[in-house]
Protein backbone atom coordinates (compact mmCIF):
# COMPACT_ATOMS: atom_id res chain seq x y z
CA UNK A 1 0.00 0.00 0.00
CA UNK A 2 2.17 2.73 -1.25
CA UNK A 3 -0.22 5.77 0.20
CA UNK A 4 -2.47 4.55 3.48
CA UNK A 5 -4.76 7.71 3.03
CA UNK A 6 -6.30 6.19 -0.51
CA UNK A 7 -6.54 2.62 1.26
CA UNK A 8 -10.14 1.08 1.66
CA UNK A 9 -8.56 -0.35 5.14
CA UNK A 10 -8.18 3.45 6.37
CA UNK A 11 -10.57 3.78 8.78
CA UNK A 12 -11.07 7.76 8.07
CA UNK A 13 -11.24 6.55 4.17
CA UNK A 14 -13.60 4.52 4.97
CA UNK A 15 -16.26 6.03 6.77
CA UNK A 16 -15.77 9.22 4.20
CA UNK A 17 -16.71 6.21 1.75
CA UNK A 18 -19.67 5.14 3.80
CA UNK A 19 -21.29 8.77 3.62
CA UNK A 20 -20.72 9.66 0.40
CA UNK A 21 -22.04 6.15 -0.86
CA UNK A 22 -24.41 4.38 1.50
CA UNK A 23 -27.97 6.55 0.69
CA UNK A 24 -27.71 6.17 -2.61
CA UNK A 25 -26.88 2.28 -2.96
CA UNK A 26 -29.67 1.84 -0.45
CA UNK A 27 -31.97 3.52 -2.35
CA UNK A 28 -30.25 1.74 -5.90
CA UNK A 29 -31.17 -1.73 -4.16
CA UNK A 30 -34.76 -0.37 -3.17
CA UNK A 31 -35.93 0.58 -6.68
CA UNK A 32 -34.38 -2.66 -7.87
CA UNK A 33 -35.34 -5.34 -5.19
CA UNK A 34 -38.65 -3.18 -3.57
CA UNK A 35 -38.14 -3.46 0.20
CA UNK A 36 -36.29 -0.59 2.07
CA UNK A 37 -35.34 -1.73 5.18
CA UNK A 38 -33.92 -5.25 3.58
CA UNK A 39 -32.33 -2.90 1.47
CA UNK A 40 -30.79 -1.19 4.39
CA UNK A 41 -29.19 -4.61 5.89
CA UNK A 42 -28.14 -5.26 2.19
CA UNK A 43 -25.98 -2.18 2.65
CA UNK A 44 -24.80 -3.29 5.84
CA UNK A 45 -23.85 -6.42 4.77
CA UNK A 46 -21.90 -4.85 1.56
CA UNK A 47 -19.78 -2.57 3.45
CA UNK A 48 -18.94 -5.15 6.19
CA UNK A 49 -17.88 -7.10 2.74
CA UNK A 50 -15.64 -4.27 1.89
CA UNK A 51 -14.30 -3.99 5.11
CA UNK A 52 -13.26 -7.32 5.26
CA UNK A 53 -11.31 -7.34 1.99
CA UNK A 54 -10.39 -3.67 2.01
CA UNK A 55 -6.97 -4.77 1.33
CA UNK A 56 -8.01 -6.33 -2.06
CA UNK A 57 -10.46 -3.29 -3.23
CA UNK A 58 -8.52 -0.42 -3.81
CA UNK A 59 -10.69 3.13 -2.90
CA UNK A 60 -10.92 3.68 -6.85
CA UNK A 61 -12.90 0.18 -7.06
CA UNK A 62 -15.02 0.20 -4.19
CA UNK A 63 -17.94 1.87 -5.63
CA UNK A 64 -18.60 -0.70 -8.25
CA UNK A 65 -17.16 -3.35 -5.51
CA UNK A 66 -20.40 -2.34 -2.95
CA UNK A 67 -22.84 -2.23 -5.84
CA UNK A 68 -22.26 -5.72 -7.32
CA UNK A 69 -21.86 -7.10 -3.74
CA UNK A 70 -25.11 -5.34 -2.65
CA UNK A 71 -27.02 -6.42 -6.06
CA UNK A 72 -25.70 -10.27 -5.76
CA UNK A 73 -27.22 -10.25 -2.00
CA UNK A 74 -30.28 -8.36 -3.61
CA UNK A 75 -30.72 -11.46 -6.40
CA UNK A 76 -30.30 -14.40 -3.74
CA UNK A 77 -32.41 -12.99 -0.59
CA UNK A 78 -35.05 -12.44 -3.65
CA UNK A 79 -34.07 -15.83 -5.73
CA UNK A 80 -37.16 -17.99 -4.73
CA UNK A 81 -39.70 -15.14 -4.56
CA UNK A 82 -40.85 -12.60 -6.65
CA UNK A 83 -41.06 -9.50 -4.88
CA UNK A 84 -43.70 -6.46 -4.65
CA UNK A 85 -42.50 -3.41 -4.72
CA UNK A 86 -43.69 -1.44 -1.37
CA UNK A 87 -43.92 1.87 -1.09
CA UNK A 88 -46.13 2.37 2.02
CA UNK A 89 -43.71 3.63 5.13
CA UNK A 90 -40.98 3.71 2.01
CA UNK A 91 -42.25 6.78 -0.30
CA UNK A 92 -43.49 9.76 1.44
CA UNK A 93 -44.22 13.24 0.38
CA UNK A 94 -42.11 15.64 0.59
CA UNK A 95 -42.90 18.29 2.78
CA UNK A 96 -44.10 21.63 1.64
CA UNK A 97 -45.51 25.30 2.40
CA UNK A 98 -49.52 24.20 2.07
CA UNK A 99 -50.85 27.17 3.22
CA UNK A 100 -51.88 28.54 0.15
CA UNK A 101 -53.91 25.64 -1.23
CA UNK A 102 -57.33 24.81 -1.03
CA UNK A 103 -58.22 21.87 1.13
CA UNK A 104 -59.63 20.08 -2.49
CA UNK A 105 -56.49 20.42 -3.75
CA UNK A 106 -54.89 19.27 -1.20
CA UNK A 107 -57.03 16.22 -0.95
CA UNK A 108 -56.55 15.42 -4.75
CA UNK A 109 -53.03 15.75 -4.35
CA UNK A 110 -52.65 13.18 -1.74
CA UNK A 111 -55.19 10.88 -3.97
CA UNK A 112 -53.03 11.66 -6.73
CA UNK A 113 -49.92 10.56 -5.34
CA UNK A 114 -51.67 7.46 -3.93
CA UNK A 115 -52.29 6.57 -7.38
CA UNK A 116 -48.68 7.57 -8.87
CA UNK A 117 -46.97 5.62 -6.28
CA UNK A 118 -49.27 2.64 -7.00
CA UNK A 119 -48.03 2.94 -10.78
CA UNK A 120 -44.41 3.24 -9.84
CA UNK A 121 -44.78 0.05 -8.02
CA UNK A 122 -45.92 -1.79 -11.16
CA UNK A 123 -43.30 -0.22 -13.27
CA UNK A 124 -40.67 -3.00 -14.49
CA UNK A 125 -37.75 -2.97 -11.91
CA UNK A 126 -35.43 -1.21 -15.04
CA UNK A 127 -38.21 1.65 -15.76
CA UNK A 128 -38.51 2.37 -11.78
CA UNK A 129 -35.15 1.70 -11.00
CA UNK A 130 -34.19 4.64 -13.82
CA UNK A 131 -37.34 6.84 -12.78
CA UNK A 132 -36.99 6.88 -9.01
CA UNK A 133 -32.95 7.43 -9.24
CA UNK A 134 -33.71 10.29 -12.12
CA UNK A 135 -36.53 11.89 -9.94
CA UNK A 136 -35.90 11.21 -6.45
CA UNK A 137 -32.32 10.93 -6.86
CA UNK A 138 -31.64 13.56 -9.12
CA UNK A 139 -28.90 11.38 -10.90
CA UNK A 140 -28.23 12.40 -14.39
CA UNK A 141 -28.76 10.31 -17.35
CA UNK A 142 -25.29 9.31 -17.36
CA UNK A 143 -24.75 8.24 -13.87
CA UNK A 144 -27.44 6.37 -14.02
CA UNK A 145 -25.97 4.54 -16.86
CA UNK A 146 -22.53 3.80 -14.62
CA UNK A 147 -24.11 2.79 -12.00
CA UNK A 148 -26.01 0.26 -13.72
CA UNK A 149 -23.67 -0.42 -16.35
CA UNK A 150 -25.64 0.90 -19.88
CA UNK A 151 -25.68 3.09 -22.24
CA UNK A 152 -26.70 6.02 -21.51
CA UNK A 153 -29.05 5.93 -24.83
CA UNK A 154 -30.60 2.47 -22.90
CA UNK A 155 -31.53 4.64 -20.34
CA UNK A 156 -33.40 7.30 -21.92
CA UNK A 157 -35.27 5.02 -23.33
CA UNK A 158 -36.18 2.75 -20.24
CA UNK A 159 -37.39 7.06 -18.62
CA UNK A 160 -39.39 7.36 -21.91
CA UNK A 161 -40.94 3.89 -21.59
CA UNK A 162 -41.58 4.21 -17.63
CA UNK A 163 -43.49 7.79 -18.52
CA UNK A 164 -45.28 6.01 -20.95
CA UNK A 165 -46.35 3.09 -18.32
CA UNK A 166 -47.16 5.27 -16.08
CA UNK A 167 -49.07 7.74 -17.65
CA UNK A 168 -51.28 4.70 -19.27
CA UNK A 169 -51.85 3.32 -15.17
CA UNK A 170 -52.89 6.44 -14.08
CA UNK A 171 -55.60 7.49 -16.54
CA UNK A 172 -57.37 10.64 -17.27
CA UNK A 173 -59.79 11.26 -13.91
CA UNK A 174 -56.91 13.92 -12.51
CA UNK B 1 -43.98 12.89 -31.46
CA UNK B 2 -44.79 10.68 -28.32
CA UNK B 3 -45.98 7.98 -30.63
CA UNK B 4 -43.63 7.90 -32.85
CA UNK B 5 -41.45 4.77 -32.83
CA UNK B 6 -38.48 6.41 -34.38
CA UNK B 7 -38.12 8.62 -31.21
CA UNK B 8 -38.73 6.59 -28.41
CA UNK B 9 -36.47 8.86 -26.33
CA UNK B 10 -38.33 12.01 -26.92
CA UNK B 11 -40.27 12.24 -23.24
CA UNK B 12 -36.60 11.47 -21.88
CA UNK B 13 -35.42 14.52 -23.98
CA UNK B 14 -38.01 16.31 -22.58
CA UNK B 15 -37.04 15.78 -18.30
CA UNK B 16 -33.44 16.46 -19.66
CA UNK B 17 -34.27 19.82 -21.25
CA UNK B 18 -33.13 18.89 -24.21
CA UNK B 19 -36.08 19.57 -26.53
CA UNK B 20 -35.69 22.53 -29.34
CA UNK B 21 -37.76 25.01 -28.99
CA UNK B 22 -40.07 23.97 -31.88
CA UNK B 23 -40.68 20.52 -30.02
CA UNK B 24 -41.47 21.86 -26.58
CA UNK B 25 -44.26 24.72 -28.65
CA UNK B 26 -45.74 21.61 -30.11
CA UNK B 27 -45.49 19.70 -26.95
CA UNK B 28 -47.23 22.17 -25.17
CA UNK B 29 -49.92 22.11 -27.26
CA UNK B 30 -50.26 18.46 -27.47
CA UNK B 31 -53.80 17.19 -25.16
CA UNK B 32 -51.03 14.46 -23.10
CA UNK B 33 -48.73 17.25 -22.02
CA UNK B 34 -50.44 18.35 -18.52
CA UNK B 35 -50.64 14.92 -17.64
CA UNK B 36 -46.82 14.72 -18.15
CA UNK B 37 -46.71 17.84 -16.37
CA UNK B 38 -48.42 16.29 -13.28
CA UNK B 39 -46.39 12.87 -13.48
CA UNK B 40 -43.21 14.80 -12.80
CA UNK B 41 -44.39 17.40 -10.33
CA UNK B 42 -46.11 14.44 -8.24
CA UNK B 43 -42.83 12.79 -8.71
CA UNK B 44 -41.13 15.38 -7.83
CA UNK B 45 -43.60 15.28 -4.63
CA UNK B 46 -42.47 12.20 -3.39
CA UNK B 47 -39.12 11.37 -1.20
CA UNK B 48 -38.21 8.01 0.11
CA UNK B 49 -37.75 7.80 4.13
CA UNK B 50 -35.08 9.46 6.12
CA UNK B 51 -31.83 7.73 5.52
CA UNK B 52 -29.63 8.36 8.90
CA UNK B 53 -26.35 8.09 7.56
CA UNK B 54 -24.62 8.50 11.29
CA UNK B 55 -26.96 5.85 12.54
CA UNK B 56 -26.00 3.80 9.74
CA UNK B 57 -22.03 4.12 10.30
CA UNK B 58 -22.39 3.05 13.79
CA UNK B 59 -24.06 0.13 13.35
CA UNK B 60 -22.09 -0.63 10.58
CA UNK B 61 -18.61 -0.05 13.11
CA UNK B 62 -20.21 -2.64 15.83
CA UNK B 63 -20.88 -4.80 13.58
CA UNK B 64 -17.58 -5.10 12.40
CA UNK B 65 -15.91 -5.34 15.89
CA UNK B 66 -18.27 -8.27 16.51
CA UNK B 67 -16.11 -11.08 14.91
CA UNK B 68 -18.99 -13.59 14.36
CA UNK B 69 -20.85 -11.25 12.12
CA UNK B 70 -17.74 -9.40 11.32
CA UNK B 71 -16.31 -12.31 9.51
CA UNK B 72 -18.60 -15.04 7.96
CA UNK B 73 -15.63 -16.16 5.54
CA UNK B 74 -13.32 -17.03 8.83
CA UNK B 75 -16.16 -19.59 9.98
CA UNK B 76 -16.41 -21.27 6.41
CA UNK B 77 -12.66 -21.92 6.25
CA UNK B 78 -12.18 -23.20 9.59
CA UNK B 79 -15.18 -25.67 9.55
CA UNK B 80 -13.16 -28.51 7.19
CA UNK B 81 -11.05 -28.34 10.65
CA UNK B 82 -14.08 -28.55 12.79
CA UNK B 83 -15.29 -31.55 10.97
CA UNK B 84 -11.86 -33.47 10.92
CA UNK B 85 -11.91 -32.33 14.87
CA UNK B 86 -15.51 -33.93 15.56
CA UNK B 87 -14.76 -37.02 13.72
CA UNK B 88 -11.25 -37.01 15.75
CA UNK B 89 -13.42 -36.37 19.11
CA UNK B 90 -16.12 -39.40 17.44
CA UNK B 91 -13.59 -41.79 16.98
CA UNK B 92 -11.94 -41.56 19.98
CA UNK B 93 -14.64 -41.95 21.63
CA UNK B 94 -15.74 -45.19 19.92
CA UNK B 95 -12.26 -46.17 21.22
CA UNK B 96 -11.27 -45.14 24.25
CA UNK B 97 -14.68 -44.89 26.23
CA UNK B 98 -15.69 -48.35 27.35
CA UNK B 99 -19.52 -48.86 26.31
CA UNK B 100 -20.35 -49.73 29.40
CA UNK B 101 -23.66 -49.97 30.22
CA UNK B 102 -24.81 -48.63 33.69
CA UNK B 103 -28.46 -48.91 35.24
CA UNK B 104 -29.07 -46.92 38.70
CA UNK B 105 -32.49 -47.21 41.27
CA UNK B 106 -33.42 -44.73 43.30
CA UNK B 107 -34.51 -44.48 47.16
CA UNK B 108 -37.55 -46.58 46.71
CA UNK B 109 -37.35 -47.76 43.18
CA UNK B 110 -36.67 -51.06 41.71
CA UNK B 111 -36.04 -51.19 38.26
CA UNK B 112 -35.85 -54.27 35.90
CA UNK B 113 -33.34 -54.89 33.18
CA UNK B 114 -33.29 -57.33 30.60
CA UNK B 115 -29.57 -58.24 30.07
CA UNK B 116 -28.53 -58.43 26.22
CA UNK B 117 -28.90 -62.33 26.27
CA UNK B 118 -32.66 -62.17 27.65
CA UNK B 119 -31.46 -62.36 31.47
CA UNK B 120 -33.49 -60.51 34.01
CA UNK B 121 -31.64 -58.19 36.36
CA UNK B 122 -34.09 -56.57 38.96
CA UNK B 123 -32.38 -53.67 41.03
CA UNK B 124 -33.52 -53.13 44.71
CA UNK B 125 -33.23 -49.54 45.95
CA UNK B 126 -30.08 -47.33 45.49
CA UNK B 127 -28.40 -49.96 43.88
CA UNK B 128 -26.20 -49.59 40.69
CA UNK B 129 -25.49 -52.17 38.17
CA UNK B 130 -22.91 -52.07 35.04
CA UNK B 131 -22.15 -54.17 32.31
CA UNK B 132 -20.06 -54.24 28.59
CA UNK B 133 -22.81 -54.66 26.37
CA UNK B 134 -20.25 -55.46 23.48
CA UNK B 135 -18.26 -57.88 25.41
CA UNK B 136 -21.87 -59.73 26.91
CA UNK B 137 -22.11 -62.05 24.33
CA UNK B 138 -18.17 -64.03 25.26
CA UNK B 139 -18.20 -62.92 28.77
CA UNK B 140 -21.53 -62.12 30.86
CA UNK B 141 -20.02 -59.95 33.45
CA UNK B 142 -21.45 -57.17 35.33
CA UNK B 143 -20.69 -55.47 38.15
CA UNK B 144 -22.88 -54.56 41.12
CA UNK B 145 -23.38 -51.82 44.32
CA UNK B 146 -26.49 -52.90 45.89
CA UNK B 147 -29.68 -55.28 45.47
CA UNK B 148 -30.43 -57.31 42.72
CA UNK B 149 -32.12 -60.23 41.65
CA UNK B 150 -31.07 -61.93 38.50
CA UNK B 151 -33.07 -64.62 36.53
CA UNK B 152 -30.52 -66.36 34.27
CA UNK B 153 -30.94 -67.79 30.91
CA UNK B 154 -28.51 -70.57 30.52
CA UNK B 155 -25.55 -70.28 28.54
CA UNK B 156 -21.83 -68.98 29.50
CA UNK B 157 -20.70 -68.26 32.67
CA UNK B 158 -22.33 -65.66 34.51
CA UNK B 159 -20.64 -63.78 36.70
CA UNK B 160 -21.97 -60.82 39.12
CA UNK B 161 -18.75 -58.97 40.83
CA UNK B 162 -18.79 -57.01 43.99
CA UNK B 163 -16.64 -55.54 45.83
CA UNK B 164 -17.45 -58.33 48.81
CA UNK B 165 -17.41 -61.60 45.94
CA UNK B 166 -17.83 -62.82 42.87
CA UNK B 167 -20.94 -64.95 42.34
CA UNK B 168 -20.74 -67.05 39.19
CA UNK B 169 -23.49 -69.41 37.93
CA UNK B 170 -24.17 -71.00 34.33
CA UNK B 171 -28.19 -70.62 34.62
CA UNK B 172 -30.11 -70.17 37.93
CA UNK B 173 -32.13 -67.49 39.70
CA UNK B 174 -30.57 -66.24 42.81
CA UNK B 175 -30.40 -62.48 45.04
CA UNK B 176 -27.25 -60.72 45.38
CA UNK B 177 -27.21 -57.60 48.22
CA UNK B 178 -23.57 -56.07 48.46
CA UNK B 179 -23.69 -52.57 50.29
CA UNK B 180 -20.09 -51.83 52.07
CA UNK B 181 -19.76 -54.46 54.81
CA UNK B 182 -23.10 -56.31 53.73
CA UNK B 183 -23.12 -59.48 51.49
CA UNK B 184 -25.98 -61.61 51.36
CA UNK B 185 -26.26 -64.44 48.48
CA UNK B 186 -29.56 -66.55 47.89
CA UNK B 187 -29.77 -69.18 45.55
CA UNK B 188 -33.91 -69.58 44.40
CA UNK B 189 -32.73 -72.11 41.32
CA UNK B 190 -30.13 -73.94 39.91
CA UNK B 191 -26.39 -73.44 41.97
CA UNK B 192 -24.48 -70.81 42.50
CA UNK B 193 -20.79 -69.94 43.04
CA UNK B 194 -19.48 -67.85 45.35
CA UNK B 195 -15.84 -66.66 45.63
CA UNK B 196 -14.90 -64.59 48.19
CA UNK B 197 -11.11 -64.12 48.86
CA UNK B 198 -9.95 -67.60 49.10
CA UNK B 199 -13.13 -68.84 49.97
CA UNK B 200 -15.52 -70.87 47.35
CA UNK B 201 -18.85 -71.43 48.70
CA UNK B 202 -21.73 -73.51 46.58
CA UNK B 203 -25.32 -72.94 46.99
CA UNK B 204 -28.00 -74.74 46.00
CA UNK B 205 -31.56 -73.39 45.77
CA UNK B 206 -33.19 -72.33 48.86
CA UNK B 207 -29.53 -71.65 50.16
CA UNK B 208 -28.45 -68.20 50.97
CA UNK B 209 -25.07 -67.21 52.50
CA UNK B 210 -24.37 -64.26 54.61
CA UNK B 211 -21.04 -62.94 55.14
CA UNK B 212 -20.89 -59.25 57.34
CA UNK B 213 -18.71 -57.67 59.21
CA UNK B 214 -17.83 -58.61 62.65
CA UNK B 215 -19.88 -61.76 62.40
CA UNK B 216 -18.88 -65.06 61.24
CA UNK B 217 -20.44 -66.49 57.44
CA UNK B 218 -23.17 -68.39 57.73
CA UNK B 219 -25.56 -70.48 55.19
CA UNK B 220 -29.25 -71.22 55.81
CA UNK B 221 -32.27 -72.59 54.12
CA UNK B 222 -35.53 -71.05 53.16
CA UNK B 223 -38.44 -72.43 51.32
CA UNK B 224 -39.10 -68.87 49.50
CA UNK B 225 -39.41 -69.04 45.21
CA UNK B 226 -38.17 -65.01 45.19
CA UNK B 227 -37.10 -62.77 47.33
CA UNK B 228 -39.90 -60.96 49.12
CA UNK B 229 -38.40 -57.45 47.63
CA UNK B 230 -39.41 -58.31 44.23
CA UNK B 231 -43.44 -58.12 46.30
CA UNK B 232 -42.21 -54.63 48.01
CA UNK B 233 -41.14 -56.54 51.62
CA UNK B 234 -38.16 -56.40 52.65
CA UNK B 235 -37.46 -58.86 55.47
CA UNK B 236 -34.52 -59.88 57.48
CA UNK B 237 -33.74 -62.69 59.20
CA UNK B 238 -31.62 -62.27 62.32
CA UNK B 239 -29.86 -59.33 61.13
CA UNK B 240 -28.34 -56.47 62.84
CA UNK B 241 -30.13 -53.60 63.12
CA UNK B 242 -27.87 -50.74 61.25
CA UNK B 243 -28.48 -53.09 58.16
CA UNK B 244 -32.25 -52.85 58.75
CA UNK B 245 -32.33 -49.41 59.42
CA UNK B 246 -30.03 -48.66 56.27
CA UNK B 247 -32.94 -50.59 54.04
CA UNK B 248 -35.63 -48.31 55.76
CA UNK B 249 -33.35 -45.41 54.70
CA UNK B 250 -33.03 -46.32 50.85
CA UNK B 251 -36.54 -47.14 50.17
CA UNK B 252 -38.12 -43.98 51.59
CA UNK B 253 -34.94 -41.97 51.22
CA UNK B 254 -34.75 -40.95 55.18
CA UNK B 255 -32.23 -40.44 57.25
CA UNK B 256 -32.61 -42.25 61.03
CA UNK B 257 -30.95 -40.68 63.36
CA UNK B 258 -29.62 -42.71 65.82
CA UNK B 259 -28.34 -41.90 70.23
CA UNK B 260 -28.00 -44.37 72.44
CA UNK B 261 -29.20 -47.78 70.60
CA UNK B 262 -27.00 -50.52 69.44
CA UNK B 263 -26.88 -51.00 66.20
CA UNK B 264 -25.35 -54.31 66.71
CA UNK B 265 -29.37 -55.72 68.42
CA UNK B 266 -30.10 -58.76 65.70
CA UNK B 267 -33.74 -57.87 64.09
CA UNK B 268 -35.91 -60.39 62.87
CA UNK B 269 -38.81 -59.20 61.01
CA UNK B 270 -40.55 -57.61 57.67
CA UNK B 271 -41.45 -54.63 56.48
CA UNK B 272 -43.44 -53.19 53.68
CA UNK B 273 -41.66 -50.76 50.87
CA UNK B 274 -44.58 -48.98 49.73
CA UNK B 275 -46.10 -47.63 53.20
CA UNK B 276 -44.16 -45.49 55.04
CA UNK B 277 -45.93 -45.02 58.47
CA UNK B 278 -46.58 -49.07 58.30
CA UNK B 279 -42.88 -49.91 57.73
CA UNK B 280 -41.38 -47.23 60.28
CA UNK B 281 -44.44 -48.32 62.94
CA UNK B 282 -43.41 -52.18 62.33
CA UNK B 283 -39.76 -51.81 62.74
CA UNK B 284 -39.61 -49.42 65.72
CA UNK B 285 -42.83 -50.61 67.49
CA UNK B 286 -41.50 -54.30 67.67
CA UNK B 287 -38.23 -52.90 68.99
CA UNK B 288 -40.08 -50.92 71.46
CA UNK B 289 -38.38 -47.48 70.20
CA UNK B 290 -40.13 -44.27 70.03
CA UNK B 291 -39.90 -41.80 66.90
CA UNK B 292 -40.81 -38.62 65.34
CA UNK B 293 -40.24 -37.40 61.81
CA UNK B 294 -38.58 -34.27 61.96
CA UNK B 295 -40.81 -31.00 61.02
CA UNK B 296 -38.02 -29.26 58.82
CA UNK B 297 -37.58 -31.57 55.81
CA UNK B 298 -40.08 -34.87 56.14
CA UNK B 299 -36.99 -36.78 55.80
CA UNK B 300 -35.00 -37.19 59.38
CA UNK B 301 -36.34 -39.81 61.67
CA UNK B 302 -35.74 -38.98 64.92
CA UNK B 303 -35.42 -41.87 67.90
CA UNK B 304 -35.57 -41.59 71.31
Amino acid sequence: MPDNKKSTCNEKAFDQFFKSNSKLLRNYIYYKFGDLDQAEDIVQDAFIKLWNNCSKVPLNKAKSYIYTIATNIGISNTRHQKVKFKYKDYIIHRTRDVNNESPEFIFLEKEYLEKLKNAIADLSERQREVFLLNRIDKKTYKEIAELSGVSVKAIEKLMHKALLTLRKKIGNNI
Amino acid sequence: MLNDKKDDIFLSRWMNKELSKEEIQEFKLHPEYKHYIKIIAGADALDLKKYDIEKELSNLKSKKQDPIKNKPNLVIKFLPYLTIAASIVIILGIFLFNPNTSFHSNYGEQLTVTLPDGSEMILNAKSTASFNTKKWKENRILVLDGEAFFKVKKGSKFTVNTKNGKISVLGTQFNVQSQNDFFEVTCYEGKVTIAYQKQVEILTAGKGYRNLKNIQPKSWSFIDTTPSWLSNTSSFKSIPLKYVFKELEEQYNLQIKTVNIDLETIYTGTFPNNNKDIALKTVFNTLGIEYRISQDDGKTVILE
